[in-house]
């Protein structure tokens, strides 16, 4: 217990001690809270932007980050924390066009609309607002706590109770999840998956000479995991939408609010209505957060329907209804998308398994950076020497809970003034972002060959979308063939070259049954796309 | 580089090598391109990033380091047979790089005699190692062990390892399950974790060994492990080779000899000036500065090519 006491305290003093950017009054203020705040504010406007999302400002901001701080192990709290920032932000300003315009900035902020705008229009647009910040800040403080509790010993369990070959079907089964449950059938999905573990085997493995590189030589350290990833993420869905706009050629809908004089602001007893629709928000959020790869949007969805069952249960027939601008409508959809963000880095931090875009960036950053692995590792206890990655690890935890308590405060009266962002058009907007992100990646690389690579990415990621293909199981697998490779040849060697060891242990035998039931129960016929 | 930075160029070069006079003149063309095969913030890395820091202080050149890691250090050989061999451009290996790996793949593009080494800075701290108070923890409980029938997981963290484990166990009668793992750190991590039971660490062990958390149960090296002096050395348990090496740096084949001279000479300068950063790091972490370069390095090479191309043919004959 002492032990884990003197490791909190020693990831606070990671933060609080780090290097200082400057001082005010004589008081140095950490390189990592300025840049928490930095990537906050820019999340929450991102968040607030249509078109934009945190994982493209993470995306384009990450390459910035380690060209600035470099590669070494003091680089990792600072570029962290400005990830963290924009994570918890932009679900915060993804809330902002929702409410005033009926856009939603975000994927997951679409439910936020439904009572989000009506009681914009009913002239009640802070009162919308502060009612969103106050659901989603709960909803993610609740993920967090949950986060930093489960993660460790989740970890330890599983370095405890699983050897090598379970390890390695663990790794099976959350890839058969992800793609089950993401994009429009399971059989995109596992195309997904499966061109991901392709593109991520060449040059892989461990033969002395590269793999699959047909002999060209700048092939023979793989793509960089950088621009394959941005190039399907962000630079393929950057095409997509700028083939949208062209398509339809006007830019989206901007509906504005006008003020019908009626009260606004936070109203006398909207606290105490919202509260208990905020919890079942964040433990809805936080249970569907923790299992990887299916999101936000699902969350909200499954806490509005639920919550609008049990106030019509609760509330009298001639009182407003879900869908009018109740006040619980948006609480039970901010906290639930909200929740979702802390949840899915219990899978990351304890096994090195990216749940969702956001997760994906910070692995990419850890991997970029080096001294951090996210996996079991990170969680063992050492005794006498201190295991650094355990520190960094409660770094971050202590990253996010002042990312919280930021966004309780200053993270509030910033997304109001956000307003004016959903009016930039997109067609001036996407170009832009489109440069920047080449720009990064080159900055990052220094080689052409790194953004053709991009480049080539974009365009296989932009006809993934045409076709429906979901882009995150490709993503994800991309990340993850390589552990699922690696522990295969070891639990495979350790075992004495045993053909079967995937079989030899009922764990490993009953992941393996998951793996293979995940994709038939979870098979939707294309009936209804997500 | 400036007039102010000639005369102490010329002073440290006196003071490190002073049968170099002629190669004082020699000073790089442009910046120097530092190559390095090892991932970014390892212990590897993190040497080659201090010398390239005491070459800009010490010297006044510009260097800077790159990733270029993979494939044991191929990637970087591929990468580097290709730079102009100015000076401009060196990287830093194994020097089981250039003879095992290089033997092994084949590929006669990345072979010795396509490089120019330069200088050593550090020898492997080679130990065989395993949990302290474990099961493994001894030489002895380990062939006990398999006497009584129980597989033995051996973590390695190269082919050269892998064959080293796999010779050993041949010369010993014991079958060992060789797990090929991601460098030192890999190994350790598999043995805290429980995952493999023994294994091969080149350096990275000696904090976990002298806080008791590890022990060196034999050694690979002909000298005595600073932390663990009575390991056995593996030759004594029935090994015919040794599992011994440095760390290095070397540049594209046909080097000019006096650039050859100069860069050898700065690197021994930085790596012996205990007022640098670099040797700080390699007398924590590696057991001290080891620094072998011209004629000596050549017949060190030389040598454990020889060995190596033994080994090849002992494990696959």
């Amino acid at each position: 217990m002492s032990e884990t006491l003197q490791y909190i305290g020693l990831g606070i003093m990671s933060v609080l001690n780090g290097p200082e950017l400057f001082s005010i009054f004589g008081i140095g203020v950490p390189v990592a809270i300025v840049m928490l705040m930095g990537g906050l504010l820019t999340g929450i406007a991102v968040g607030a932007t249509p078109g934009l999302a945190g994982p493209m400002a993470m995306a384009i901001s990450l390459p910035l980050l380690i060209s600035a701080f470099g590669f070494t192990p003091d680089a990792l709290l600072p570029v962290f924390a400005f990830l963290i920032g924009i994570m918890k932000g932009a679900t915060l300003g993804g809330a902002v066009p929702a409410i005033l315009f009926n856009l939603p900035g975000t994927p997951d902020a679409m439910m936020t609309t439904l009572d989000g705008h009506p009681m914009a229009q009913n002239g009640q647009p802070k009162r919308a607002l502060r009612i969103a910040q106050l659901s989603s800040v709960s909803g993610d403080t609740f993920s967090d706590i949950v986060l930093f509790v489960c993660a460790p010993f989740l970890a330890v369990i599983v370095e405890r109770y699983l050897d090598l070959p379970e390890k390695t079907a663990l790794l099976i089964l959350s890839i058969s999840f992800i793609a089950a449950v993401m994009g429009a059938s399971v059989g995109k999905g596992l195309l997904s998956v499966s061109l991901g573990l392709i593109a991520a085997f060449i040059a892989s493995g461990s033969d002395l000479s590269p793999r699959l590189t047909m002999g060209i030589p700048a092939l023979r350290e793989g793509f960089s995991l950088t621009a394959a990833v941005l190039g399907v993420l962000i630079v393929g869905e950057i095409l997509s939408t700028l083939e949208e706009l062209w398509r339809n050629k006007h830019a989206l809908k901007v509906k504005d609010v006008e003020n019908r004089g009626a009260i606004d602001g936070l109203q006398r007893g909207d606290i105490r209505r919202i509260v208990p629709y905020i919890g079942r928000g964040a433990v809805v959020g936080t249970m569907i957060g923790a299992l990887p790869g299916v999101g936000s949007t699902l969350a909200a969805t499954l806490s509005y329907t639920l919550a609008r069952r049990r106030h019509r249960a609760i509330t009298a027939s001639e009182d407003p209804q879900f869908g009018t601008g109740v006040p619980e409508g948006i609480a039970a959809t901010e906290a639930a998308n909200s929740a979702v963000s802390g949840a899915n880095l219990i899978p990351v931090l304890s096994l090195g398994i990216p749940g969702n875009a956001a997760a994906v960036f910070l692995i990419l950053a850890a991997d970029s950076i080096g001294g951090f692995n996210p996996g079991p590792a990170v969680f063992t206890f050492t005794e006498n020497e201190i295991n650094p990655q355990l520190v960094t690890a409660f770094g971050i935890f202590t990253l996010m809970a002042l990312g919280n308590l930021l966004n309780w405060t200053v993270g509030g009266s910033f997304m109001r003034a956000m307003g004016v962002l959903a009016k930039i058009p997109a067609h001036y907007l996407l170009p832009v972002v489109l440069l920047v992100a080449m720009t990064a990646i080159y900055f990052q690389e220094t080689s052409m060959f790194a953004i053709w690579t991009t480049l080539g990415f974009g365009v296989f990621g932009f006809f993934m979308r045409k076709m429906q293909v979901p882009v995150l199981p490709f993503v994800i697998a991309y990340i993850l063939a390589g552990p699922i490779e690696r522990s295969a040849r070891e639990a495979f060697s350790a075992s004495g070259a045993d053909p079967w060891f995937l079989f030899k242990s009922p764990i490993s035998v009953a992941f393996l049954v998951l793996s293979l039931a995940a994709p038939v129960f979870l098979s939707r016929g294309g009936k209804k796309p997500s | 580089m400036t007039n102010i930075f000639k005369p102490l160029v010329a002073a440290a070069a006196l003071c490190a090598a002073p049968f170099s006079a002629q190669a004082q003149g020699w000073t790089p063309p442009g910046p120097i391109t530092m190559y390095i095969g090892f991932a970014a913030g390892g212990g590897a890395d993190t040497q080659a990033r201090l010398i390239a820091q005491g070459l800009e202080e010490k010297f006044g050149w510009t260097v800077i380091p790159q990733q270029a890691q993979g494939n044991s250090g191929l990637n970087l050989a591929a990468e580097l047979a290709d730079a102009p061999a100015d000076g401009t451009a060196i990287g830093m290996v194994v020097s089981e790089t250039l003879t095992y790996s290089a033997l092994a793949s084949g590929d006669p593009s990345v072979q010795l005699d396509k490089f120019t080494p330069l200088a050593t800075t550090a020898q492997f701290q080679m130990g065989m190692v395993a949990m302290d108070g474990g099961d493994f923890d001894s030489w002895d409980k380990v062939t006990a062990a398999a006497e009584a029938g129980t597989p033995i997981r051996f973590a390695t963290a190269s082919d050269r390892q892998a064959d080293m484990a796999w010779h050993l166990g041949q010369k010993v009668g014991i079958d060992f399950n060789i797990v090929e793992v991601r460098g030192g750190k890999g190994v350790m991590d598999g043995l805290r974790g429980g995952d493999v039971d023994i294994g091969w660490v080149a350096g990275a062990q000696s904090k976990p060994v002298q806080q008791g958390e590890m022990t060196n149960i034999a050694r690979g090296i002909k000298t005595p492990l600073a932390d663990t002096p009575d390991a056995p050395v593996i030759t004594e348990l029935g090994s015919d080779y040794l599992l011994d090496g440095y760390f290095m740096f070397i540049a594209p084949g046909d080097l000019d000899p006096d650039a050859r001279e100069a860069l050898g000479n700065a690197i021994r300068a930085v790596a012996n000036d205990s007022s640098t950063d670099a040797n700080a790091m390699l007398t924590k972490a590696f057991g001290g500065a080891a620094v072998v370069t011209g004629e000596d390095l050549d017949i060190f090479m030389e040598h454990s090519v020889k060995d190596a191309a033994a080994l090849i043919e002992a494990v696959n004959g």
